[in-house]
């Protein structure tokens, strides 16, 4: 596939002009999805979606979590393929039974997580996997040195293709990717979350050579919970709700306010009362605050944040990955070190180096990384008492004395089955994480940090950890409840912080929250 | 499963696999078993071994051959591994034992023979190798730890160190004058009733391993840092320290073996070899301990250490090998009881996905 193939539709939109306002595309579109279901178990996560992308334009997936848009994503790419319905590619029918096969039929996909390879040259990596070579199979750094740099130049990126990829900046770490993926045949590019870890600056950069690409008549998925970006940069965004699509629309004339309220509300009717909807957080807690923060600076992550947390008090702390969040609990957890600011814990200013400082200070923290947390091949009962070793009868501790706690514990928070002799790796996720919430118990913790403590959770499990974390409270723990799921923040916290991008936008506090208010200053 | 999920429990056990149906006989004997392959894996290989040598020669089950070819001979590799056992446990390798061990087996003879800044230490020089033995271990957790030099290659540099330095101390030549006290803790012909005294050393340093491993917070640090050592550092364990004391343990350990062996041999001698190291890397291994770390135990090393011996010993005695092709087919050996316990823990591996 040569980039300078003709395109089958005139490139719509020229470089630099403003999202397309014109009429409905006469062409037919490049990739289209009919009726697509795709179950998982019991739970649908997508439910008929249809789905078209035109030849030459960016178009925007909208959603929550837990909407289907990963689902599209992986199914458009080649990772699961769908129960029903049908996926066209230039209106024939297709099928992919795995992603190198949709690469091979010139779908590519820019994650989060870079592939690129920071030890290589710009030039290496823009080519990874297909350096040219000569006859005699050596790299051909001449010419895969020019072909880089003409390649990045029509991106609109200059750059000296022969420096090591690890000391760019993230944002043209980013681009060399995309160029890979576009140089290696691709028609169409699906970005995830491509302007989460960029600066605005970056972020306007990716955007000109998203449209570069437009005018190229490559089309462009741009998945992205950053409702401006997407306003910025797409032609058209399809909506996704509960695994349907609610609406695919041109971009332009659309508000934020109006996205938020379609990726929440029900249907037009009930969209009015989900603005009235939402929650009254309870009147101020009044008690001698356990943690402060002010201005908390990280590099690349947090900015001047400030923050507090009373005995007794759960604050929500809500925000979208790039947010800073969880670099603000790694920092009180002592895993980075803080740039600027202060951290005051019960009134005395404190810097925290390690974990094991962190948690002699009484601070616990429950990481959102699963695997950072459970020992699966090790029993509940030594997971359970692991923080609170120090307090067993010292040198030697007695099977028993260790067994008891460990059981009182997993009665107290519900584990099932109720057997400490198990290993942790045989229970189910909701049990393994009750398992690592009774470890921190063990201590009587002042301030315990909770990092997305529910997240995959189904009902039942997310009920009975919530109401563990509101025992604490009542029994004045100060906790701290980190989430990218408003319905979290919303029915746990007293406070709630939106963080965006390193900072801290909003607090609300004794008045009504809804999702779309927290949406929208996130 | 079958002993660890008393019935009743099926009812609260609604988020977890339901409990299996009553199994046969035999069918929760290989269940129980497969539970524990970790250490009946390679005790079924130990008595594999000893059954097989004891059909074919008539001089392997003896008891002097028990007492003397095996436990005695074995008992300086035991001591090393105790120690090793610790590194292994928390995922890092120490390849310094046997440099290490030569090293401070030549420097507690030099004090013995030699005064040093004019002070004659005498027996204080066992004293003096000991701390000597931690102290380098120390170094090799700290750099391997601290500064994150992975520690394959921080202990091999350290072995060349330590071998470097026997060398130089002796000035290459061997010292045959040994302290008394290592040649009552060491020599193959003290013994206590039956018992050779090297044997009750290894005992009481294999014991001292298993209590700490067992039984303090230290042990439990050390299988949780192995075991996943992201959890363990976001759990409050200062990961970074208990592999840094690791390496020191198995340091120590590796000093007492050398010492042992000066007492075995009666003589120092600064000559490099790596049998130690192999013997007793070999041992751990084939006792079950994970290279990967957080499972294992002194009582797996006690039994791969006796496999190591019986296999060694035992192969000596069978008539009709030549002394040419012994080595190799002790490889082979090696080759085949890693085999069988490779495929006794994947089996178990299964199961406790299955489940």
């Amino acid at each position: 596939m040569k980039r300078d193939d003709t395109v089958p539709y005139p490139s719509p939109v020229t470089h630099g002009s403003a999202p397309s306002t014109q009429q409905p595309r006469p062409v037919e579109p490049l990739l289209a999805l009919r009726g697509v279901t795709k179950r998982f178990g019991g739970a649908t996560a997508l439910d008929g979606v249809d789905f078209e992308l035109m030849p030459g334009e960016i178009h925007g997936l909208l959603g929550e979590n837990g909407a289907g848009k990963s689902t599209l994503m992986k199914i458009l790419s080649g990772f699961q393929a769908p129960d029903e319905g049908e996926m066209t590619l230039r209106g024939a029918p297709i099928c992919f039974s795995s992603p190198a096969e949709a690469k091979a039929h010139g779908i590519g996909m820019v994650y989060q997580e870079l592939s690129t390879i920071g030890a290589l040259s710009v030039a290496e990596n823009v080519f990874l996997g297909d350096q040219p070579t000569t006859r005699g199979g050596i790299i051909n750094w001449k010419q895969m040195n020019a072909a880089a740099e003409a390649q990045l130049r029509e991106l609109g990126v200059r750059v000296d293709v022969t420096r090591r990829l690890g000391a760019l900046p993230l944002g043209l770490q980013q681009m060399v990717e995309i160029a890979r993926i576009v140089f290696s045949g691709a028609e169409v590019v699906i970005l995830d979350e491509p302007t989460s870890a960029l600066s605005a600056p970056e972020a306007e950069r990716l955007f000109a050579s998203m449209r570069e690409l437009r005018a190229r008549g490559k089309s462009l998925i741009f998945i992205s919970h950053f409702l401006e970006d997407v306003l910025a940069v797409a032609d058209r965004v399809t909506i996704l709700k509960n695994a349907r699509r609610v609406a695919t629309m041109p971009a332009a004339g659309l508000t934020k306010q109006r996205l938020i309220e379609m990726m929440i509300g029900r249907d037009a009717s009930a969209l009015a009362a989900t603005y009235q909807e939402g929650v009254e957080l309870p009147p101020p807690v009044e008690a001698p605050p356990v943690l402060e923060i002010e201005g908390l600076s990280i590099p690349g992550a947090v900015r001047g944040a400030s923050l507090t947390v009373r005995a007794g008090e759960i604050v929500g702390l809500f925000g979208f990955l790039g947010s800073g969040m969880t670099e603000i609990a790694r920092a009180l957890f002592g895993q980075v070190q803080p740039q600027a600011g202060v951290i005051r814990l019960n009134g005395r200013p404190v810097q925290v180096h390690s974990s094991t400082q962190a948690k002699r200070l009484g601070i616990a923290y429950l990481s959102e990384n699963r695997r950072a947390t459970l020992f699966p091949r090790q029993e509940i009962y030594k997971n359970v008492t692991l923080a609170h070793l120090d307090h067993l009868v010292p040198p030697l501790f007695r099977r028993g004395s260790e067994l008891g706690i460990a059981e009182q514990m997993v009665k107290r928070t519900g584990v099932r089955p109720p057997n400490p002799h198990l290993l942790a790796g045989y229970l189910s996720g909701g049990n393994q994480q009750k398992v690592v919430l009774g470890r921190w118990l063990t201590r009587q913790p002042k301030l315990l940090i909770l990092n997305e403590p529910t997240r995959g959770m189904d009902v039942g499990a997310k009920r009975e950890v919530l109401d563990l974390i509101k025992g604490l409270k009542a029994e004045g723990v100060a906790v701290l409840l980190l989430s990218a799921e408003p319905e979290t923040v919303m029915t746990e916290a007293d406070r709630i912080l939106v963080m965006s991008k390193g900072r801290v936008t909003k607090e609300f506090a004794s008045e009504r929250v809804s999702k779309d208010l927290l949406m929208a200053h996130a | 499963m079958a002993k660890d999920m008393p019935q009743g429990v099926g009812t609260g056990a609604a988020s977890v696999a339901p409990a299996r149906p009553r199994a046969s006989g035999w069918a929760r004997i290989l269940g129980w078993a497969g539970q524990r392959a970790r250490l009946i894996a390679p005790l079924v290989t130990l008595l594999g071994l000893v059954v097989f040598f004891s059909l074919t020669t008539d001089s392997f089950f003896t008891t002097r051959n028990l007492w003397n070819g095996i436990l005695s001979q074995y008992a300086v590799v035991a001591v090393a591994a105790a120690g090793t056992t610790f590194v292994l446990l928390c995922a890092e390798i120490d390849l310094s034992i046997a440099a290490v061990s030569l090293l401070i087996g030549v420097l507690s003879a030099y004090f013995w023979v030699t005064p040093v800044a004019g002070i004659d230490f005498g027996t204080w020089g066992v004293l003096i190798g000991l701390i000597a033995a931690a102290l380098i271990g120390y170094m090799n957790g700290y750099f391997a730890a601290y500064i994150r030099i992975p520690s394959f290659m921080m202990t091999l540099a350290m072995s060349t160190i330590a071998l470097g330095l026997a060398v130089w101390v002796t000035q290459g030549k061997p010292i045959f004058k040994v302290p008394d006290l290592l040649r009552t803790l060491g020599g193959t012909g003290s013994k206590i009733g039956p018992v050779p005294v090297p044997v009750i050393v290894a005992a009481v340093v294999l014991l001292v391993a298993d209590i700490v491993l067992s039984y303090t917070k230290f042990g439990r640090y050390v299988y949780m840092t192995g075991g996943n050592c992201e959890a363990a550092e976001m759990s409050g364990v200062n990961t970074r320290q208990v592999v840094a004391l690791c390496l020191m343990i198995s340091g120590l350990t590796a000093g007492m073996a050398g010492m042992l062996n000066v007492g075995k041999l009666n003589g120092a001698n600064p000559q490099p070899s790596n049998e130690l190291l192999i013997f007793t890397i070999a041992s751990v291994v084939l006792g079950g301990t994970s290279l990967f770390g957080g499972e294992g135990g002194i009582k797996n090393t006690l039994i791969g250490v006796l496999i190591f011996g019986c296999l060694r010993n035992g192969l000596n005695q069978v008539e009709g090998i030549s002394i040419y092709i012994k080595q190799a087919v002790e490889g082979f050996f090696l080759v085949g009881a890693l085999l069988l316990n490779v495929v006794a823990l994947r089996l178990e591996r299964i199961r406790t996905q299955a489940e």
